[in-house]
């Protein structure tokens, strides 16, 4: 099989896989989640086999649409970046497959939901493809519905219906900004495609790869569009380890990282402080979390945040040499820790799928406890999950995170401060996290029934346990990414002293305060020992307040009053004064409305023929 | 085989308008039934036809299928010329597929008095089959006219709400339209007078552009001639402010009637936009163009799209919706290139299609909710999830998502856009999210979440049953149609794309 054959099969069989499911298999849902995982692990087996196939860019493009000179094509762009990408979203993905098979198998729309799955799959598997930039939009928007469709899975619910309203609604603003940054690079560069910008020829510009940006922060969940992912979690949890956590939130680092020669050094400064301000903000809330989902949801925003404050760092001082290099270092480090949190956040999140599978839907960490003697297997596949995220030495985390940490310190030092005091936080709330849920005694009566689930629950659990403990090492992968993983930059000398110094130290402070000070209790030790400390953390700053207060009170009175407006003016005044002159003139008429239908149409019919024949001369 | 035996375009029109014409004579019910499928039918498949061997005819004057029949009328320049090109094929198409649809959910609707409901949508159908292939303007003209006055007895007769508000709302209806039509017919006719063309030409389109384009009409002319245009078929498109017939008039009248006059009728004035006023009086839409931006940018799509946000009534939210996606047309034709005309027609098919789909969905909602108020609906996807899944992906049609045929109209006409304001473009691109906004809203008011008090009385009493097959069929030729040109966009646009390029108006446009 040719690598193009190859590419196209991954790319259409998850979407062959949902046609079918919504065309046939409706009610058969057991040969659904048969079909849909194939398809899955079709994608995921055609990802490692085309990136150690070792073929790269091979021309593929077709024209879908022409009028005039534009012309729009679907192409597929595979190279190294493409394929590291390709490879996380097929083993994640096949990992929650997997996983689905198991936690969702007493549910009674399971089909639709392994539809979901299947048309998620296509259309992120699609911007990974995608050769330029309109392709990526039309994917970029198919996924914004998949995770509609996903989060809205259990419908009947309230809030799982407003969530994922929201974050289709919160998405479209951030595609807003997207979509003008499309269109402006194409008129002002005369193309779109992805290798054709490469070449260098466009245009300088701030406002374009800003407008561009607005898109990630709208995928990516950035300050100030990160409200509708804490509410995503609605969806089922292995929903939220595939979307949510580890590859469409990433599809905007991804995106830029596709991007990465348009960016100018004011557009990067713009860049690196929303993602710092993002991480920040984001660990702060997760720290007050009751729910275990909500934690994680915090922590990915967080760490979503930290790639893309790494994406603004940009190239290591001194490097800039040209344009093409000035965002090399970022870009790398940015996708090393998309590819590490990719696993250690699915692994977390597969974690508390099975925490909440086991504890009958409870999701409240107050409401466990002790789950660490009644659900081994994943205590411990969470523990190192926890372990890779707060960075412990030789996991996962660590290596990816002290690249940022290290290129924080020599680029930008405020930045660094911010970036290490996160990891401080992350430390913290991830230890309360994982000390409250499984030490101590059972605090309800589901957490003391617990118990591990099947194979198909645990199998994944282990991949990705493994991953996250080997995915930092970048000697260990296949050299075919080695174009990506060269770019991470390793810090040498004093530096590396200091910025392995602050991690471990960090690490320490963290986890240590986070240890001492939660213990397995039915009350949040902050919430009794600082109430104000902790009413201000819980607050979230009121995003979501001002939110609703705008849509509430602004834009929807504001639509009525038009509407009232309208009503009055338009509709009411003008049009029936109008209307009464031309009644008076109708008085004439009124003798021949007999007011049967039938004399109508006789009498029109009548008229056309009489109309006609007088006109063809013969009356 | 690339040849039938007859003229597909003249069978499309006269089936039908035979058909309805013999109801009216008094065929029994049951064979009117059976022959009102021929009916809607035959039209739909000879549409098929002519697109998918559209490539393969030879063209001649730019119109595949060209063909004059004699009226008698002759003496008058008034001969009836059928044909297809770029430009009319995907709105034939559009007309044989909603028409089709229309006609089997009227079918199945059982309505009271049946068989002058299908004689009326027949005479419908005939007009918009006829409308699309008409060469000549008169028979354009015609055409629409006998499309739309079944339209106004339907509404009266037929309507969904009280007797009262059918009235006002037929009335309202008629006098809208009567007007637009009486406008846009001056314009049509000023336009014969100045040209200069005679009998002997004829009014035909052909004709008429080879005459102005030997010897066009002043720019003053021009400008006077294209305001009557312009604002005679503005009001039928729905331009804002002159929109307020659209709403009131969808939301009374009876699904089939709103699907055919939503879908298709109502692209006549955009259609003898593009066709007529933009190719033989250039000069006009130079003029004109900002004031026609301006309204549509402004008027349809905010106001009219914060409009739509406060609507409770199921009906009034496709209504309003429809008129707000008319302003991304306006502006398409505002941008006046090959990239923006492309735009608007790929637009108007989709657009018919998901707007005809969804007045479908929305009666057959009313039939299980016994009710368009959204306030009383709620959880309706728990009984009804094969309707649910439809209306979830008519909405995601109508609000552009890839996939869905609008997305090209609406991503052709933002590119375009921006060559001729940036503003606009940015207003119409804030658009998307305004349509995200009021389109969610209403698939979750009405299918999720926990069920209203108000539904869950209704249910109790008349437990609602999921989409049964004869209201499926129709919604699934709409879907497929929006889906099969979300997918391949090709189909329509590489004829579009030839017309366009080879008008000569729009491949050099007039320096402004």
């Amino acid at each position: 099989m040719s690598p193009l054959t190859l590419a196209l099969v991954v790319l259409v069989a998850p979407l062959f896989s949902a046609a079918i499911i919504a065309v046939f298999l409706r009610r058969a849902a057991t040969l659904a989640s048969f079909v849909s995982v194939v398809a899955a692990l079709v994608a995921a087996g055609g990802a490692f086999a085309l990136a150690l196939g070792n073929h790269r860019d091979f021309p593929a493009s077709w024209e879908w649409l022409r009028f005039g000179a534009f012309s729009l094509s679907l192409g597929l762009k595979y190279d190294d970046l493409a394929a590291l990408m390709l490879v996380i979203v097929g083993i994640v993905g096949l990992c929650v497959h997997v996983f689905s098979l198991g936690y969702m198998h007493e549910d009674r729309s399971r089909a639709r939901y392994f539809g979901g799955l299947s048309i998620f799959m296509f259309s992120m598997i699609g911007i990974v493809f995608a050769d330029n930039l309109f392709m990526m939009f039309i994917f970029w928007e198919l996924v914004g519905f998949s995770s509609w469709l996903l989060i809205n899975h259990w419908h009947e619910r309230q809030s799982a219906s407003d969530a994922a309203k929201k974050a289709f609604i919160v998405n479209r603003v951030g595609d807003f900004g997207f979509l003008l940054g499309i269109i402006l690079c194409y008129w002002s560069n005369g193309t779109v495609t992805l290798s054709e910008l490469d070449g260098g020829r466009h245009v300088f510009s701030t406002l374009i790869p800003l407008l561009l940006f607005c898109g990630a922060v709208g995928k990516s969940a950035q300050v100030p569009l990160h409200v509708w992912l804490p509410d995503a979690m609605e969806g089922p949890t292995p929903v939220s380890a595939l979307i949510h956590a580890a590859t469409m939130v990433a599809a905007g680092i991804y995106m830029l990282c596709r991007i990465n020669v348009l960016m100018v050094p004011d557009a990067l400064q713009v860049i690196m402080w929303v993602g710092t301000v993002t991480a920040l903000y984001a660990a702060s809330c997760a720290i007050v979390q009751r729910d275990i989902k909500k934690v994680l949801a915090y922590s990915t925003l967080s760490q979503l945040g930290y790639m893309v404050a790494a994406f603004g760092l940009g190239s290591l001082g001194g490097q800039d040499g040209g344009r093409a290099a000035l965002v090399g270092a970022g870009a790398g480090a940015a996708m090393f820790h998309l590819t590490t949190h990719a696993f250690f956040k699915a692994l977390l999140f597969l974690g508390s799928g099975s925490v909440i599978h086991g504890c009958h839907h409870e999701q409240d960490i107050f409401r466990m406890g002790g789950l660490a003697k009644r659900m081994k297997l994943t205590f411990l596949t969470f523990t190192i999950g926890v372990a890779a995220i707060i960075g412990l030495p030789f996991l996962a985390g660590f290596f990816s995170k002290d690249a940022i940490l290290f290129l924080a310190f020599a680029n930008n030092r405020a930045v660094f401060v911010i970036l290490a005091f996160t990891a401080v936080l992350t430390a913290l709330y991830m230890t309360r996290l994982w000390r409250i849920t499984f030490f101590g005694e059972p605090r309800s009566e589901s957490a003391a029934h617990a118990h591990e689930g099947g194979l198909t629950l645990t199998l994944p659990l282990v991949v990705l346990a493994a991953l996250a403990v080997l995915g930092g090492y970048t000697a260990i992968y296949p050299k075919v990414f080695s174009v990506v993983l060269e770019l991470v930059p390793e810090a040498r000398g004093g530096d590396h002293t200091v910025v392995l110094v602050t991690s471990l130290l960090v690490l320490l402070v963290g986890a240590g305060v986070g240890f001492v000070f939660y213990r397995p209790a039915a009350a949040d030790a902050l919430e009794e020992k600082s109430p104000g400390l902790f009413r201000l953390l819980s607050s979230k700053l009121w995003f979501d307040e001002l939110y609703t207060y705008y849509v509430d009170k602004v834009q929807q009175r504001f639509a009525m009053l038009l509407n009232y407006l309208e009503q009055i003016f338009l509709a009411g005044v003008i049009i029936r004064g109008f209307a009464g002159l031309v009644g008076l003139l109708g008085l004439g008429a009124r003798r021949l409305h007999v007011g049967r239908l039938n004399a109508y149409v006789y009498w029109f019919l009548f008229g056309v023929a009489a109309l006609w024949l007088f006109a063809a001369g013969i009356f | 085989m690339s040849q039938l035996p007859f003229d597909p375009l003249l069978l499309s029109v006269a089936a039908p308008l035979a058909l309805a014409v013999a109801i009216a004579l008094g065929l029994p019910k049951r064979w009117s039934v059976r022959l009102a499928y021929v009916g809607f039918a035959l039209p739909a498949l000879l549409a098929l036809w002519t697109w998918s061997n559209y490539s393969s005819q030879p063209l001649s004057h730019g119109y595949a299928f060209l063909t004059s029949y004699s009226t008698g009328l002759d003496g008058l320049g008034i001969g009836l010329v059928l044909g297809l090109n770029g430009i009319s094929l995907p709105l034939f198409v559009l007309a044989g597929l909603v028409g089709f649809a229309a006609g089997l959910y009227a079918i199945q609707s059982n309505a009271e008095r049946l068989k002058i409901y299908l004689m009326l949508l027949l005479a419908m159908q005939a007009g918009v089959m006829g409308m699309f292939a008409s060469v000549d303007v008169f028979f354009f003209y015609f055409f629409h006219e006998l499309a739309l006055i079944p339209t106004f007895i339907m509404v009266g007769m037929w309507g969904t709400r009280g007797p009262t508000e059918n009235s006002y709302a037929a009335m309202k209806l008629t006098i809208y339209l009567t007007l637009g039509a009486m406008l846009s017919l001056l314009g049509l006719i000023a336009l014969y007078v100045k040209s200069g063309a005679t009998a002997a030409h004829g009014f035909n389109l052909i004709t008429l552009r080879e005459i102005l384009a030997a010897r066009p009409l002043g720019e003053t002319t021009q400008h006077h001639i294209f305001a009557l245009l312009l604002f005679g078929f503005g009001i039928l498109v729905s331009l804002w402010p002159l929109h307020t017939w659209a709403p009131l008039g969808y939301g009374a009248a009876p699904s089939s009637a709103a699907m055919l006059h939503a879908g298709v009728l109502k692209k006549f004035g955009l259609y003898g936009l593009i066709q007529i006023a933009l190719p033989l009086l250039p000069a006009g839409i130079a003029h004109w163009g900002h004031l026609l931006a301006v309204l549509a940018a402004v008027g349809n799509i905010l106001v009219v799209g914060f409009i739509t946000m406060a609507q409770r009534d199921l009906k009034q939210v496709v209504g309003y919706s429809s008129v707000m996606h008319m302003g991304y047309a306006f502006l398409g034709i505002a941008a006046y290139s090959v990239l923006g005309i492309g735009g608007v027609v790929l637009l108007m098919v989709a657009h018919g299609l998901s707007v005809a789909l969804l007045f479908l969905l929305a009666t057959s909602i009313h039939q299980r909710t016994h009710t368009f108020d959204l306030a009383e609906m709620g959880g309706l996807a728990q009984k009804t999830p094969v309707l649910a899944a439809f209306f979830v992906a008519a909405t995601f049609a109508s609000i552009g998502l890839p996939g869905f045929a609008n997305f090209w109209g609406e991503l052709a006409i933002f590119v375009a856009l921006w060559k001729f304001s940036h503003v606009f473009t940015v207003i119409a691109v804030a658009g998307v999210v305004i349509s995200a906004v009021y389109g969610l809203r209403a698939a979750a008011r009405v299918f999720f979440g926990p069920p209203s008090e108000a539904f869950v009385i209704v249910s109790g009493r008349h437990p609602p049953s999921d989409l049964t097959w004869r209201e499926k069929i129709p919604a699934l030729v709409l879907l497929a149609a929006l889906l099969f040109i979300g997918f391949w966009p090709k189909s329509l646009s590489t004829p579009l794309n030839a017309t366009l390029v080879s008008t000569p108006a729009l491949s050099a446009p007039a320096a402004k």
